[in-house]
């Protein structure tokens, strides 16, 4: 018998397929994965103690620089939080709003996030362009909104910075019509290819019980078999009016969780059909008024206390804890990024898989390392 | 993908659905009989893609097959009104009156601090007045949060749609008021429905402000001087001391040693200069003095042109374009004041004699 030795192989930190500055210290025996040690730190950016400096208003801004492919859901998530934190009512059109906006960033995540798990696994460029192309719609309607494609900066206390106009709901509409020729496109693209189900089935697996025991979330866990969504299991905004399924997968493998992506972008069409539809019925304007000036003029001094909030972001359950003191700025300010957590189980899903497949698996979570780094 | 009734398997967890809808378990394919026929069916769609590209073009959101692709910078898409970008100053087209009055709001909710400030002061008295007697923004640390335009009470400051801002020169990223101070009317051509939506409150309280303090409104640099003198109630002011000296005597300005003659002449061309240009955008060459002097200390004026060129956020004229080893006069441009000319010619003047001496 021949003696093998392990083999320590570092990958990153500036390695392409490790999406972002990230570095992954990988023990090999031969080709097979035997320890694997993610490294992080390497993007970080002082965001909580820069949210602990700056006043709650202009914290906005850097939520945006947390996981820059959806602004807009983390924009949601701390407004919902000095909000509780200073008991601002948000109306019903601002509530709507948000959804919209946060269901279109989750397709927007999603349809970028499978294009770069596609070309990790070596589909060079076209499906890649797919997804960004449907994204660059979306960033279009972001831009015609917000003012900026990725950096939105458009949720305020009490609602948004300004409101929809017509011609928007129209640009949005126009977008709904063509997304199920996008979805069945991107199917028959890449569901039957061989390659494909050859590189992802079965590997990455990551049975239900660890998966809960590791608190991972989003569509990493909902692929274990676990069909938990904030969005059902503590419905935030005005998530309880609409009707849509959770996909669920059942091996908890890499392909599930492409498949479970997959199934979301069709359940958030389903969502934004159904809140454009009842948008005009919203009553109440864009923004709270009666909270307009105090935040435009930084006046916002919520009274001392705590409060979390979680929403349910792309890549999971995204938290924000807030404390205060009755000054302009939170006492202390931390997050729960769902990147971060979900990457402690990295080593488990890897250990027993080849070296080609350590990218594929890294892929499939879709992390984003200004989250995780902070 | 869809679930079937039986695969919902709606027991499985301590989940419970709020609103309709369930759990739907994703269907798992497997791999097809013959290898190679997955791969065929996912070509077919690139292909189709492939050949529609050449012939249909995309026009709206809904169409998915057909060219995306915009060839920039050959065709440019349209911004959409809210676009921001950097930070812009306003002033009034005819009188050049500034809308800011130096109330520290932008500067204090910059996020990155990157906007500063100075107040001017009344000359006589020594107090402050409401006017910004410089304002400048560090673009290159600027975010574009657009928090700025968001908190003036004044609509004073405002966001450009202009991207195009990459250059060599890190300094000239400083932009000061002479660089950042746009007409309304620019604006207003960006912007239409969101400056009409502020407009009247903005231009109320700009009278007001005018009404109260008459001679102490700021005024765009490059307007000093020119829709000044059409003010019957503002003087050029106190806002730029310097600034106002120059007024006072512009005979003065044009050149020590001029004949009489010639400087009727000059006034002339530039009153009818004046009224031609009057509400109109600032003209590259007017920026690029702006640039070129402010930049002088620290950079080549080639390196000032291609500043101000972007600054104007136009399409330079062929006359602006830089041509510094043939006639530089002739380059400035045909509609300058001639005073601006004189000093730029200076300035190129001592800048040729360096370099000869090199």
């Amino acid at each position: 018998m021949l003696k093998t030795e392990e083999l320590q192989i570092n990958i990153g930190p500036q390695h392409p397929s490790t999406h972002g500055v990230f570095r992954l210290m990988a023990t090999v025996d031969g080709e097979t994965v035997v320890h694997l040690e993610p490294v992080f730190g390497y993007l970080h950016r002082n965001h909580e103690q820069l949210g602990e400096i700056w006043t709650y208003l202009q914290t906005i801004t850097i939520t945006d620089r947390l996981d820059y492919f959806n602004s807009m859901i983390n924009e949601h998530g701390y407004c919902m939080t000095v909000e509780k934190l200073a008991g601002i009512e948000v109306p019903e059109r601002a509530e709507y709003i948000r959804v919209i906006m946060s269901e279109l960033s989750r397709i927007l995540n999603h349809a970028a996030a499978l294009g770069f798990w596609l070309q990790d696994m070596g589909s060079w460029g076209t499906t890649l362009m797919f997804g960004f192309r449907q994204r660059e719609m979306i960033m279009d309607i972001f831009e015609s909104v917000g003012g900026s494609r990725m950096m939105c900066n458009y949720m305020r206390f009490g609602g948004a910075a300004r409101d929809i106009t017509p011609n928007i709901v129209e640009q949005i509409q126009l977008f709904l019509e063509g997304f199920p020729q996008f979805i069945d496109d991107f199917e028959r693209l890449m569901m039957d290819n061989e390659i494909l189900l050859a590189r992802s089935r079965n590997v990455g697996v990551l049975p239900k019980e660890l998966a809960a025991s590791y608190s991972v979330s989003g569509p990493v866990i909902r692929a274990s078999g676990i069909p938990y969504d904030i969005r059902k299991a503590e419905p935030y905004s005005i998530y309880d009016r609409f009707t849509f399924d959770i996909p669920v997968g059942t091996v908890g493998d890499v392909y599930d969780r492409f498949l479970v992506r997959m199934e979301e972008m069709r359940q958030s069409h389903r969502i934004l059909q159904q809140a454009l539809e009842q948008l005009p019925q919203a009553s109440g304007s864009y923004i709270n008024q009666a909270y307009k000036a105090a935040s435009k003029q930084q006046g916002l001094r919520p009274p001392a206390g705590e409060a979390y909030c979680r929403v349910e972001s792309p890549k999971g359950e995204l938290g924000y804890y807030i404390v205060s003191n009755g000054g302009n700025t939170a006492y202390r300010y931390g997050i729960r990024a769902p990147s971060l957590i979900n990457l402690t189980a990295l080593n488990d899903m890897c250990r027993g898989y080849k070296v080609a497949d350590i990218v594929v698996i890294l892929g499939s979570i879709d992390i984003v390392m200004g989250e995780v780094d902070r | 993908m869809t679930a079937t009734p039986e695969q919902q398997t709606t027991t499985q967890t301590a989940l419970r659905p709020v609103g309709g809808g369930g759990v739907v378990v994703v269907e798992r394919k497997q791999p097809r009989q013959s290898y190679g026929q997955g791969i065929a069916k996912g070509m077919g769609v690139v292909i189709r893609h492939f050949a529609k590209s050449f012939t249909t073009r995309i026009d709206d959101k809904s169409d998915q097959v057909g060219m995306f692709t915009v060839e920039y910078p050959e065709e440019r898409m349209e911004l959409p009104e809210a676009y921001r970008n950097m930070p812009i100053l306003l002033y009034d087209d005819k009188t050049g009156q500034e809308l800011c009055t130096s109330c520290f709001q932008c500067e204090r909710i910059c996020p990155p601090k990157v906007i500063h400030i100075t107040q001017a002061k009344d000359p006589n008295t020594g107090k402050p007045v409401p006017a910004a007697e410089e304002f400048v923004i560090e673009y290159d640390s600027c975010m574009s949060c657009g928090l700025c335009h968001e908190v003036c009470p004044f609509d004073a400051i405002k966001m450009d749609h202009f991207f195009e801002l990459s250059t060599h020169d890190h300094l000239s990223m400083d932009r000061n008021k002479a660089v950042l101070d746009r007409p309304i009317s620019y604006y207003q051509a960006i912007a239409p429905n969101l400056w009409a939506a502020v407009e009247a409150n903005a231009m109320k309280k700009l009278q007001n402000n005018i009404k109260r303090r008459p001679g102490n409104i700021g005024v765009a640099p490059h307007m000093i001087g020119k829709a000044q003198k059409a003010l019957p109630t503002a003087g050029a002011g106190g806002a730029r001391p310097a600034a106002g000296a120059r007024t006072a005597a512009p005979v003065a300005a044009m050149g020590k040693n001029m004949p009489p003659e010639k400087v009727e002449r000059l006034k002339s061309i530039r009153a009818a200069n004046a009224a031609k240009r009057g509400g109109a955008v600032p003209s590259a060459e007017e920026t690029l003095l702006a640039a070129s002097a402010y930049t002088s200390a620290t950079a080549s004026p080639e390196s000032g042109l291609h500043t101000a060129e972007s600054d104007a956020g136009l399409a330079p004229s062929p006359a602006t374009t830089p041509a510094p080893a043939t006639g530089p006069v002739a380059a400035v441009g045909q509609n300058m004041a001639e005073d601006k000319k004189a000093r730029l010619e200076a300035i190129r003047a001592a800048k040729r004699a360096q370099r000869g001496d090199e």
